[in-house]
């Protein structure tokens, strides 16, 4: 295959994509952005600091932008680029998918760092939820990445021209409806300190002690996957780890939380990590900053009323 | 018509064993149905019980996935037969190649409409296999699916989508991936685990499927161990609750993040 | 026997895939009979913390030549006793290459063992059935008018069965809800807490003077104990050991330290770090014993139910480390010939089931049984402070007649219990009870 220097970026109706192009421009001169959906988005990623936009037209009342997913295939591979880039969430992953299968290549996905390495591209991951870390050299055709998508800061660049390329997106699904979510969505993300709790919780109704916690300490509340998934206490926009959330607070309060690895990826990047933990051999405690050994339901209170302003 | 239920039989990492030098034994670790799966086993049992439709249970990977307990355990969850690539050729395989050899029973497979799948793997929790599987086959993909139901001529399914919930109508084959709270999946009881044992199991050999070859490969250069990273772990005695918290407080406050 | 006209669904239900019921099922099997081998596992052995030296002679009677095919870790042909202090030790070490043959000790991983065990049963056509926690008997009045099993219940399903074969270990909850254990012992309580730590097979070979498939097995008392009653271990596998430490609750409660403190200060101590350091911790538990020997042996047999291994009360505990592997086989290899015997006669009452006693009492289990209770007790009567004995007591036969809940419905059985007790929880909690919410 006569591989290209270029670097594409490959966007499903998304127009937060800054992430995507800081990422694409430290590995070449030149980016391309193949774009699926509104023409709105297509515009926006045209102001994103791209070299080329292909937008792969306005979709019909109802259709998915996965639905694109074949056409968006085929436009890359036409470009024989070097390298894709694309989000690792929602549809990203089904355009991903639809070029890895066209190009017979892996999608990478955990991606730490993507690199030249001579002719070829070095790609270090973390692998198997976290539990390693590995880098391999791509060989043979483009290195097809996943990354979290998003916007790191405001685009940069005079926007380039819009160009339509000509589409067929499958016709199998249309889009009838969609109910809205009554509360505004939570952003973890955003939070400065996140208190979290876990299995260490007996029952729902004591979710009212670490609601307490987080309001004095002035934080969202979190929790790891038992809570979200398996009792449903918590709900999993909420859950943070490998299924869910991973997030950098300045402060993350861990209550009830053993410390399993697939919770502690979610964290790696906290500032300062405190533990409650009634086991003392619990996981956690190698991997927090400081941990109080003791009961949840002693030392909750405690810590609320500790933290509530002086009579 | 036929519902094909992608999943996969893997070890937990967290089990794993993780040497010094970035490298992953997982001879310790137990085998299941990979955690995220089972929801796709329960979606498929409700709609092909409304259709009449055969469900198919399609899994792939080294030989060690093949034996009576993995059998056992995907069968006793709702399967009408089981179809089985057990090859240790693809140990380690990447998902484009995993994809590759499911599209590859699907298809032999013949009138299938709907696969569906969970959002990830236990063990290599990237999410994407289903997605590559779709492009394989050339047909919709869809994640996020928090509902499917039978329709007259297709199915109507639920997304979770950022602003709420999306419905959606389909009207031909589709992939889709299943959220892990989709649907309560049911214990296997004992008279499905004894039954289970009397259904058909297809074990088909990687030679005789069209499986086309990997253009682009991987080459390892190094491996690690992700550091535990330089945490203080001051450990505070709980036993005097507000001494504790006393002690938490200042300690947070002097580190300016309260 | 019931007027079921469909009849059982198998001959025998073995429930728990541990050592007594994967044998037993093995045996049953065997010989031809219908067996399901029920496991509350997803995969047998991931259950069990216990494990380390398995005698294994007697497993040769039931498998011979099993070393060339069974998932065992090392042959022991070094045995080491050393008295720690503070900064000496003094170590008895008696080696011979002859212990080898046929394996008279090996080490296993439970969690590698167990699978393979329970499918040696499922070749022999056993229907191994995993993930399935039984809730309860069925039961019936028998002939004699004596409650009589007929099966087991787990869910919404019911499985019925000519004879049950209890295995399903240390506080069988299913011989207890018929009554078969009584209330366990306040006595002879002891704790221990095991670790399996990975280590390079190039360390473990040079650190304790072994090669290839031989191994050591070091028993330890004296200052690593902090000078409670009781001793450690130290067991070399393939690429990892196994180390704990077995531990009198009256003298730990009296100490005042915790369980888990004792088995830092055992991992820590100099005099063993020649043997530990750089170590990496894979696994890690704590299991309390409530072995009480010989006496605690009571009724093994009812109508239609047989009862196994560490279920039956079979362990000994010799002061460091607590014996029952060979035990399981022991009463396996009794529990099938019995069964067998008494299907065939149409008898699987009580009395056809009477064989079984029979042959436990004429086998070394027993005859083992009844020299440990003779020997100097390590565990006193007299010694167990009241409160905590009844406290213990009463937790197990609360919270395992319940068996296999989430550790969170366990601590509440616990906690339960502990409002009627003078002790706190803080107290419980430090002093190893880890293990009843391992169970």
């Amino acid at each position: 295959m006569n591989v290209s220097s270029q670097t594409w970026i490959v966007v499903a109706d998304d127009p937060a994509v800054t992430a995507l192009v800081v990422a694409a421009r430290a590995l070449s001169a030149e980016v391309t952005a193949v774009v699926a959906g509104r023409r709105a988005t297509a515009e926006s990623v045209a102001a994103a600091g791209v070299d080329r936009v292909l937008w792969l037209g306005e979709p019909a009342e109802g259709t998915p932008v996965e639905a694109y997913a074949p056409d968006v295939a085929r436009t890359v591979a036409d470009g024989a680029p070097r390298a894709v880039l694309g989000s690792s969430d929602g549809a990203g992953r089904v355009m991903l998918g639809a070029i890895a299968a066209l190009l017979q290549a892996p999608v990478l996905s955990g991606v730490i760092a993507v690199e030249h390495d001579g002719d070829q591209i070095g790609v270090t991951r973390s692998v198997f939820g976290g539990v390693a870390e590995r880098r391999d050299l791509v060989t043979g055709g483009p290195a097809i990445i996943a990354l979290a998508g998003g916007d790191v800061g405001d685009p940069s660049g005079a926007a380039v021209p819009v160009e339509e390329v000509t589409a067929n997106p499958l016709t199998t699904g249309r889009l009838t409806g969609v109910r809205k979510k009554e509360k505004a969505p939570v952003n973890l993300g955003a939070a400065r300190t996140v208190v979290a709790v876990g299995r260490g919780l007996k029952a729902k109704a004591d979710l009212a002690l670490i609601t307490g916690l987080a309001d004095a300490i002035g934080g969202e509340l979190a929790c790891s996957r038992p809570l979200a998934e398996g009792v449903d206490w918590i709900p999993k926009e909420r859950n943070v780890g490998i299924s869910g959330q991973q997030i950098a607070p300045e402060l993350y309060v861990a209550i009830g939380i053993s410390g399993q690895l697939q919770h502690m990826v979610g964290v790696r990047d906290a500032g300062v990590i405190v533990a409650v933990n009634s086991d003392k051999a619990a996981l956690i405690f190698k991997q927090c900053d400081y941990g109080i050994v003791g009961d949840l339901y002693t030392v909750v209170p405690a810590l609320t009323a500790a933290l509530a302003p002086k009579p | 018509m036929t519902i094909v239920v992608a999943y996969k039989w893997a070890p937990n990492p967290q089990d794993a064993a993780v040497g010094s030098d970035g490298s992953v034994d997982f001879s310790r670790a137990k085998s299941a149905i990979s955690e995220y799966d089972p929801v796709a086993f329960e979606l498929a049992r409700q709609v092909a019980d409304a259709t009449g439709a055969e469900v198919v249970g399609v899994t792939v990977g080294d030989a060690s996935i093949d034996t009576s307990l993995a059998r056992k355990a995907a069968l006793s969850r709702g399967l009408d037969r089981l179809v089985i690539v057990a090859d240790d050729r693809l140990a380690g395989a990447d998902s484009t190649r995993l994809a590759a050899v499911l599209a590859a029973v699907v298809r032999g497979i013949g009138d299938v409409d709907l696969v569906l799948a969970g959002e990830s793997s236990v063990d290599v929790t990237e999410g994407q296999v289903a997605m590559t599987l779709a492009g394989q086959l050339g047909w919709l993909g869809l994640n996020a699916v928090s509902s499917v139901s039978a329709t007259d001529g297709g199915y109507a399914i639920e997304r979770d989508v950022p602003s709420g919930t999306a419905s959606m109508v389909l009207t031909g084959p589709a992939v889709l991936a299943a959220t892990t709270d989709a649907v309560l999946s049911r214990v296997p009881g004992m008279k499905d685990i004894l039954g289970a044992a009397k259904k058909p199991v297809e074990v088909l050999s990687l030679d005789m499927l069209d499986v086309s070859s990997a253009q682009v490969t991987l080459t390892a250069v190094s491996a690690s161990r992700p550091a535990a990273g330089n945490r203080q772990r001051v450990i505070i005695d709980g036993s005097d609750p507000t001494a504790a918290a006393a002690e938490l407080v200042g300690a947070l406050r002097a580190a300016k993040v309260l | 026997m019931t007027s079921d006209a469909a009849g059982p669904d198998f001959d025998v239900v073995v429930v728990g895939a541990g050592i007594a019921g994967s044998v037993t099922a093995y045996r049953l099997a065997e010989r031809g009979l219908s067996v399901v081998l029920i496991e509350r596992g997803d995969v047998p052995g991931s259950k069990n913390l216990s494990g380390g030296v398995l005698y294994g002679r007697v497993l040769e009677t039931v498998f011979p030549h099993y070393l060339n095919e069974a998932p065992v870790e090392r042959r022991i042909t070094r045995h080491v006793t050393t008295f720690l202090n503070a900064d000496s030790a003094v170590s008895l070490d008696y080696s011979a290459d002859g212990l080898a043959e046929p394996g008279n000790a090996v080490t296993v991983l439970r969690a590698k063992f167990d699978p393979w065990l329970a499918g040696k049963a499922e070749e022999a056509g056993a229907f191994l059935m995993p993930g399935v926690r039984v809730d309860s008997l069925l039961t019936g009045p028998g002939l004699d008018g004596a409650t009589t099993v007929v099966g087991v219940r787990a869910g919404d399903d019911e499985l019925r069965a000519r004879v049950v074969v209890a295995a399903d270990g240390v506080n069988s909850f299913l011989a207890s809800s018929v009554g078969l254990r009584q209330k366990q012992p306040t006595n002879h309580l002891a704790v221990g807490v095991k670790a399996v730590i990975r280590l390079p097979r190039a360390d473990i070979e040079s650190r304790f003077g072994v090669s290839g498939d031989r191994g050591a097995a070091h028993a330890i008392v004296g200052d690593c104990t902090l000078g409670i009653g009781g001793g450690g271990f130290i067991y070399t596998n393939t690429e990892s050991l196994s180390l704990g430490v077995v531990l009198r609750l009256d003298d730990l409660l009296r100490s005042g330290h915790t369980a888990i403190e004792v088995f830092e200060h055992f991992t820590q101590h100099p005099g063993l770090q020649q043997y530990l350091h750089g170590g990496e911790l894979i696994e890690y538990g704590s299991h309390l014993v409530a072995e009480g020997g010989y006496p605690m042996v009571g009724e093994v047999a009812m109508n239609g139910m047989l009862v196994a291994g560490e279920s039956a009360g079979l362990a000994i505990n010799s002061g460091l480390t607590v014996r029952g592997m060979d035990l399981a086989i022991g009463s396996a290899i009794a529990a099938s010939d019995a069964v067998v015997e008494a299907v065939a006669a149409g008898d699987t009452s009580k009395a056809g089931l009477a064989g079984y006693r029979r042959r436990l009492d004429e086998s070394f289990v027993m005859q083992d049984m009844r020299t440990s209770a003779r020997a100097p007790k390590f565990l006193e009567r007299n010694r167990m402070y009241g409160p905590y004995g009844e406290l213990i007591a009463d937790v197990l036969q609360n919270a395992f007649s319940l068996d296999g809940t989430p550790r969170e419905h366990l601590l509440n059985v616990a906690r339960h219990a502990l409002r009627r007790s003078p002790l706190t929880l803080r107290q419980l909690i430090s002093d190893g009870w880890a293990g009843v919410r391992a169970l």
